[in-house]
C-alpha cells in the first residue's frame, strides 16, 4: 500500500489533505521488527513515536526483577505508540513488544515539532487527533476494568 | 470509512486490543487479533464519528482453536 493511503487509515492524521500527508510521509522512517522484539522499554528515554503499519504490538507495564509485566492493551495496524514521551518528554511509560512480526513508521520528535511549527494547520489537526487518541485509549482502559 | 474498535475480552488478562477495521463489526463476527481469533458478543458506538473514522467498542470472547 502506498504511504499516503496508509496514513489515511491512521486517526492521528485524519483531516489532513494529500499534500499535508505527503509532508508527514517525509518524516516517517519504516522499521521492521520480528515477533518478540522490543520497540520501547518502560523508564527509558524516548525520542520517537511509532505508527503500527502492520502486525500487533503489546503494551505492558510494571516489569521488574520482582514482578511480571502486566498487559495494558494490544495495538494493531493504524495505532500510535510512544506518543507520550514525544509530547511530555518524560521517560517511556510502558514497554512495547511485538506480538507478531511487525512494521512501524517511526517519527522523531525534532522532525515532528518542526513540521507542526512550520505548518500550524497540520500541528493543530495532529495535536487534536493525538488528544482524541489518548482519550480513546483511556476509554478502552476503563472498559477493560468494568 | 475506518472503524477504530476497542476490543475487550471479559475475564482475560490480555488487556484487550485497539484495532482498525474496514467493515463495521457485528455480533457473531470473528476478528483476528494477532494470533488470536475472537468472536464479537456485543458492539456499540463508543464516541460519535469524526471525519473518516467511527469509534466503537466490542465485547468479545476468544475462539478456541479447533483440535
Amino acid at each position: 500500500m502506498d504511504m499516503i493511503e496508509l496514513l489515511k487509515g491512521v486517526e492521528f492524521f485524519d483531516g489532513l489533505s494529500d499534500a499535508e500527508l505527503t509532508r508527514v510521509a517525509g518524516i516517517c522512517r519504516e522499521v521492521r521488527y520480528r515477533k518478540g522484539d522490543t520497540i520501547t522499554t518502560q523508564g527509558e528515554e524516548g525520542e520517537e513515536m511509532y505508527i503500527v503499519r502492520d502486525g500487533l504490538v503489546e503494551v505492558t507495564i510494571g516489569e521488574s526483577r520482582e514482578s511480571a509485566p502486566r498487559t495494558v492493551v494490544n495495538l494493531g495496524t493504524g495505532q500510535v505508540v510512544g506518543e507520550m514521551a514525544l509530547v511530555d518528554r518524560g521517560p517511556r511509560s510502558a514497554t512495547v513488544r511485538c506480538v507478531t512480526d511487525a512494521s512501524v513508521n517511526a517519527i522523531g520528535r525534532e522532525a515532528f515539532e518542526q513540521l507542526c511549527q512550520s505548518d500550524t494547520r497540520i500541528g493543530m489537526i495532529v495535536y487534536r487527533n493525538l488528544a482524541a487518541d489518548l482519550s480513546f485509549k483511556l476509554r478502552h482502559r476503563h472498559l477493560t476494568r468494568r | 470509512m475506518v472503524y477504530k474498535v476497542s476490543i475487550v475480552i471479559p475475564g482475560s488478562e490480555s488487556g484487550g486490543a485497539i484495532i482498525n477495521l474496514r467493515e463495521i463489526p457485528k455480533v457473531g463476527d470473528r476478528i483476528q487479533v494477532g494470533e488470536m481469533e475472537v468472536e464479537v458478543m456485543e458492539v456499540m458506538d463508543l464516541v460519535p464519528p469524526r471525519g473518516d473514522f467511527h469509534f466503537m467498542h466490542a465485547t468479545c470472547k476468544v475462539v478456541e482453536p479447533q483440535k
